[in-house]
């Protein structure tokens, strides 16, 4: 993919982080002021942490737009890895598991996280640029997926009893 | 001599075989994740808490208590042996952990810190199991206006004084306690942000959120930012210290157990200031030769002082969580997860009404730590070769167990959805470098604290002052207020020093 000229500047960024966190505290204000003060006793009711935590995170974000705008977060650490994100390789991952999500109760635990790992598997290789072409690389992720979704599958429905979709009713698809 | 007869008693649960067999895969796990980059402990006992709804309460907390401390043993394996900054726990071990693994000594700092995390390990059980009886009975007399003052303390510093910066560590926690405020209320039933999703009316599973945070953000982070970044790997000698390596990691342990209990008794949280400060406390005690080989070779005082402060830390934070029912970490977190699945709510009342549990919890620790020692020295060639493990499919990997933590919980579609999104969330956090256990710390703790803080308020029939009128909630309220000014008083005296 190419990278944009002038990606968006850390400035940009932050703000907008802390814009979001401004975001959610309005929301939760206004969640919060639709729970009723039944406060009995107490003195304070249910609506008393909604509004203490509504008006915390206001608190929060707007330090946080003004650290944004007066120089960027303080005390940033370096992350790991290259600064440039690959995007490609996110949207491979992201349709794994958004594929998962939608297809596992029809399709089935194994199948579907097999799908999911293959996905996920060609975002990482193509991030790591070392994909080779042809169909190889793809059967190769998807019997790896298979091999791990199959018995994890197993040892969830046939020794620990816990629920999960399959393709048929036999606890072993 | 009760204690003693109890921790007999434990040792005869946790001895059945059943329970030694989920003790030993338990420390095996753990090994596992903790040596594996991507993955911790906090989430592989998330991604497991499933489990709860089949597997009874002692086997289960027996089984994640060995990956509790089974990770700690891994993890250094990883920061010795590959040159990739790690986890915060074991960044101080890779300091000079690294040196001595390219020097050719991979094989001593690998016995120092196993035998000095079993070492420490060990002390600090016994710490445990002498102590936490003794917290619980002073513990009863606490009423909420107390606990609610414990719980802020917990609060403050797992935010705002850990970590990079203030305002990041408390936005991240206040996040956490919105997210804990959905569902019922506890006290008066009152459904609080379910926007009318039956669904949420329990609330959001800690799974989802911890799974979330860690893994599936993990993994999305693997993707867009480290694929390029080349990892290399020392070249393992044989696992082996000499006599002089033996004379100085002998006192190096001690001081580091020393240093690292009681950090993990105070609900403070966190390992990364007492293995700092058994580091800086070697390098001050070394002389000559041995001071010289810190940064150079590599000194080996350096990584066994560091890592016996880890382990004790993180055996000893079981008191707080067992006796006070207070997190600070987000594995103990998760652990306390654990207990509230089982209907258990660990406090004081804990070792009466669930004494077999706890004595037999605690005797695992023992066995765990036996186990462990045998699964990293002799063994440790093993776990080496996951290291081994190329990057794509580990990932891809754990997207798949990820997914049966979030889905085996409530069996819900929706849940996956949800997971994403919390992923992505994830991701943003750490690109921005907001910490991650106060999201976890807070939503598990903060129900609880608003309980507290509800009842507290009732005892005082309405009035706030409830607080400052009781001798030892006054108290803590100074602590918090310490806590939060006198670092940065330091901080700034510092400044004005080198100005």
């Amino acid at each position: 993919m190419k990278q944009p000229a002038h990606p968006l500047s850390a400035t940009v960024l932050q703000t907008l982080v802390g814009a979001g966190v401004i975001v959610l505290a309005l929301g939760l204000a206004a969640g919060a002021a639709f729970i009723p003060s039944s406060a009995g006793y107490a003195g304070v009711g249910p609506n008393f942490l909604p509004w203490l935590v509504a008006v915390a995170l206001l608190l929060c974000g707007g330090f946080m737009v003004r650290e944004a705008r007066t120089g960027g977060f303080r005390d940033m650490e370096e992350s790991a890895g290259d600064g440039r994100p690959y995007w490609p390789g996110f949207v491979w991952m992201s349709a794994g598991l958004l594929a998962n999500a939608a297809l596992i109760t029809t399709i089935g635990f194994i199948l579907s996280c097999a799908l999911c790992f293959v996905l996920a598997a060609r975002g990482l290789r193509n991030a790591e640029g070392q994909s080779a072409p042809g169909l190889k690389p793809w059967l190769n992720d998807a019997v790896t997926g298979l091999l791990i979704a199959a018995p994890v599958y197993w040892m969830f429905t046939q020794f620990l009893a816990i629920n999960l979709p399959g393709l048929t009713q036999s606890g072993w698809l | 001599m009760e204690i003693w007869n109890q921790l007999l008693q434990g040792f005869m649960t946790a001895g059945t075989p059943v329970n030694l067999l989920w003790a030993f895969v338990g420390c095996a796990l753990g090994t596992a994740v903790g040596v594996l980059p991507g993955i911790g402990p906090a989430t592989a006992v998330a991604m497991l808490l499933p489990i709860t709804a089949k597997v009874d309460a002692t086997a289960s907390m027996i089984f994640f208590a060995g990956i509790y401390y089974g990770a700690m043993y891994g993890g250094s394996t990883t920061s010795i042996l590959l040159n990739t900054p790690g986890e915060t726990a074991s960044m101080v071990t890779a300091m000079e952990g690294n040196k001595m693994a390219k020097d050719g000594r991979a094989g001593a700092a690998l016995a120092t810190s196993a035998i000095g995390s079993f070492v420490a390990g060990t002390i600090a059980t016994v710490l445990v199991t002498l102590f936490a009886p003794v917290v619980a009975d002073f513990a009863v007399k606490l009423g909420p206006p107390e606990y609610f003052m414990l719980m802020l303390l917990a609060f403050t510093t797992v935010s705002a004084v850990l970590g990079q910066s203030a305002v990041r560590g408390l936005t991240a926690l206040f996040v956490g306690l919105a997210a804990g405020l959905v569902g019922m209320d506890q006290i008066t039933g009152q459904a609080r942000y379910t926007g009318g999703v039956p669904e949420l009316l329990d609330g959001i599973e800690i799974v989802l959120v911890a799974v979330g945070l860690f893994a599936v953000a993990e993994a999305l982070h693997a993707v867009l930012f480290e694929g390029r970044v080349k990892e290399s790997e020392n070249r393992m000698s044989r696992v082996s210290m000499t006599r002089e390596d033996w004379r100085r990691s002998i006192p190096a342990w001690l001081r580091g157990t020393a240093i690292g209990a009681p950090f993990g008794c105070i609900p403070a949280g966190g390992t990364e200031i007492p293995t700092f400060l058994s580091y800086a406390a070697e390098k001050k005690l070394a002389k000559g030769a041995n001071l010289a080989e810190f940064g150079t070779r590599g000194a080996i005082e350096g990584v066994a002082g560091p890592e016996a402060a880890n382990n004790a830390t993180v055996t000893a934070a079981l008191i707080p969580l067992l006796t006070l029912g207070i997190p600070v970490s987000n594995t103990t977190a998760i652990l306390l997860g654990a207990f509230q699945n089982y209907g258990i709510q660990p406090g004081p009342q804990l070792f009466t009404s669930a004494a077999n549990l706890v004595w037999a919890l605690i005797a695992s620790l023992y066995i765990g730590n036996v186990m462990l020692l045998v699964l990293n020295l002799p063994l440790v060639g093993l776990w080496v070769k996951l290291l081994k493990v190329p990057k794509p499919q580990l990932y891809a990997g754990i997207l798949i167990f990820a997914t049966v933590g979030a889905y085996g919980m409530r069996q819900s579609a929706f849940d996956l959805f949800l997971l994403y999104g919390i992923g992505v969330l994830g991701l943003i956090m750490r690109r921005f470098n907001f910490p991650t256990a106060p999201v976890v710390v807070g939503m598990i703790l903060g129900p609880l604290a608003e309980a507290q803080l509800r009842n507290a308020i009732s005892i005082g029939e309405g009035s706030a002052m409830v607080f400052v009128q009781r001798p030892m909630s006054l108290a803590l309220i100074v602590v918090v207020l310490a806590v939060l000014v006198v670092p940065r008083v330091l901080k700034r005296r510092d400044v004005v020093d080198l100005s």
